[in-house]
């Protein structure tokens, strides 16, 4: 009987370890020791630099840092928007409005569809001769609008949309689900005490959902940092000075210019990057909390 | 006292009313490009740089046969629904298995492995894929539908195992038990008992694994490179780099709206049990 539990243990846990230790643990840990390299992957010669190409990263590639700050960019501006709008519509959708069904379908819809296929979408949306957007200002104005929403002036602002748009209604349910477990009554107390709807959303709704603002917060976060699919689609696989991010960085040092090593620091700091993030905004949200 | 009372009513409706221009003008922005979308994919070239509004006039369904046949939006959809099915099936198995193993049996390890699992979830894809390129090379898997299924398997593993474990912890372990005594081993108390008792956490996972891999774009692009290989993202975004050279546009209209009609069936079939297992899923983010 316990011998026949033991094989049963090691039987049904082999096929899942055993996939997780080699394609998932072990190219993690190679990517650790490898970032201390310099290597182009190909040939056998690999030479130890120790920290040099973090060095180098940090201290010597000014498009790291471009890279950095537009990933700053991108996960702060839309993160700000998705909450307040998500949080809008979540505490407007859960106060009983008509069709508040028909509202939560049609806001999550973009949550499925594939990033490659919004990219697509939305560099229709902003083409400067056929776009939707241009069709419409030339509607609205009543001349014809060309205005190159993908230039390199423009991109980092018109990234902002397709962000907010494929994703706010994520969080919306997400939102949703939370508000639906904050007991009604206090809502009731709320307004025998002449709450009005400000009070009772700053006062009650916020400090009960907090806990799934500060996920929400950290998803979002972490998001930001590690988009791809978005600027590499737009950019037609070769970001510009003016769009480049850690993660279609790493990718072009590694498999466009064979720095593979590099390519791993790369990665690695952007590891580090995501942790520490994740690290700071539950410090601060827990701070926030403490007030309640 | 009756006017401030009328007054608040109407302040109320009024705010009503706003509340509904908003919620509506959002909606519009979801729904108007799609139909926007629809339309332009029926207009010819020159029709698409004449006017980004007006209507075809005559609908150019050559654009679907175009896209499906000549652009390949045909092979990389069957494409898409073979590695997708496979892999999703497989990753079910998988991970029950696993988490069956790990909720069910008390051992030495049992922590260790379930939060090992648990700390894939925190780790970026991009900090593995580069060694893991080389490791699929080594095992020239390279440029084949085994090594990217391998590899979807193993990076579902952590989101997977969490949800089903949590699932199969709810379920009363008696039954299992029952099973055993009645003669059954612990693989068919497995297979015949606990598995089917668990739909719908597998259900819930299937979904988001479907979706998750579905609409994969990176693993596909690092991977795969024969043309006749590639999955629905990665033909889709390859047919932009090159038709914003050639400017079909028409064709890519098209294609991009038969990539969206799939996702859109399975969104109005299984949209409640996608955002209700969204609390779940949301650590997959």
């Amino acid at each position: 009987m316990k011998r026949d539990e033991r094989r049963t243990i090691i039987l049904f846990l082999l096929p899942a370890c055993g996939l997780y230790a080699v394609l998932f643990i072990y190219p993690v840990i190679s990517s650790l020791l490898l970032s201390l390299y310099d290597w182009d992957g190909f040939t056998h010669r690999r030479q130890f630099v120790g920290l040099g190409n973090f060095s180098r990263l940090l201290g010597d590639d000014p498009m790291f840092w471009t890279a950095l700050k537009h990933n700053l960019f991108l996960l702060s501006v839309p993160t700000a928007i998705i909450l307040a709008v998500a949080l809008f519509f979540a505490a407007a959708l859960s106060s009983g409005v008509r069709g508040a069904r028909f509202f939560r379908i049609t806001y999550f819809f973009p949550n499925v569809i594939s990033m490659v296929a919004i990219t697509l979408l939305w560099f229709f949306i902003y083409n400067p001769n056929f776009g939707l957007l241009n069709g419409l200002l030339g509607k609205l104005t009543a001349r014809k609008v060309s205005i190159v929403w993908l230039d390199p002036n423009h991109i980092m602002g018109s990234l902002v949309a397709p962000i907010v748009w494929c994703s706010l209604g994520f969080y919306l349910v997400l939102f949703l689900a939370g508000m639906e477990n904050i007991p009604h009554t206090y809502y009731d107390a709320a307004k025998v005490d002449g709450a009005n709807a400000w009070q009772q959303f700053r006062n009650i709704t916020v400090p009960l959902l907090w806990d799934v603002i500060t996920m929400a917060v950290i998803f979002l976060i972490i998001g930001g940092l590690r988009i791809f699919d978005l600027i590499y689609v737009m950019a037609l696989g070769y970001p510009s000075e003016q769009s480049q991010v850690i993660a279609t960085y790493l990718y072009e040092q590694a498999f466009n210019n064979a720095h593979m090593g590099y390519g791993i620091a790369i990665a690695v700091v952007l590891f580090v990057l995501v942790f520490a993030a994740t690290a700071i905004a539950m410090r601060v949200m827990r701070r926030e909390r403490l007030e309640y | 006292m009756a006017a401030s009372a009328k007054n608040r009513s109407l302040a109320r409706s009024l705010g009503l009313g706003a509340l509904y221009i908003v919620l509506l003008g959002y909606a519009a922005l979801v729904i108007l490009p799609m139909i926007w979308l629809l339309y332009t994919s029926l207009k010819s070239n020159r029709e698409i740089f004449a006017s980004a509004w007006e209507m075809p006039r005559a609908p150019h369904w050559e654009n679907f046969v175009y896209a499906w046949v000549r652009a390949g939006i045909g092979r990389y959809f069957l494409n898409s629904v073979f590695v997708t099915t496979i892999s999703v099936a497989l990753i079910l198995v998988v991970s029950a298995m696993a988490a069956y193993a790990l909720t069910r049996f008390s051992f030495r390890g049992n922590r260790l492995i379930f939060y090992a699992f648990l700390a894939g979830l925190m780790i970026p894809t991009q900090l593995a894929l580069i060694p893991l390129f080389f490791l699929i090379n080594g095992l020239r898997l390279l440029d084949t539908y085994a090594g990217l299924i391998l590899v979807y398997i193993a990076f579902s593993l952590p989101f997977t195992v969490f949800v089903l474990s949590a699932f199969l912890r709810t379920l009363p372990h008696e039954l299992a038990e029952a099973a055993l005594i009645d003669g059954c081993t612990h693989t068919q108390a497995f297979w015949r008992v606990m598995l089917p008792l668990a739909q719908p956490g597998l259900v819930t996972a299937a979904i988001f694994n479907f979706l998750g891999i579905w609409n994969e774009y990176l693993f596909a692009l690092v991977f795969i490179s024969s043309e006749r290989l590639r999955t629905l993202p990665l033909g889709l975004a390859n047919l932009l780099i090159v038709s914003h050279y050639e400017s079909d546009w028409g064709a890519l209209f098209a294609g991009l709206i038969m990539v969206m009609i799939p996702t859109l069936l399975a969104y109005s079939l299984l949209q409640g049990q996608l955002t209700k297992g969204i609390t779940v899923g949301a650590l997959k983010g």
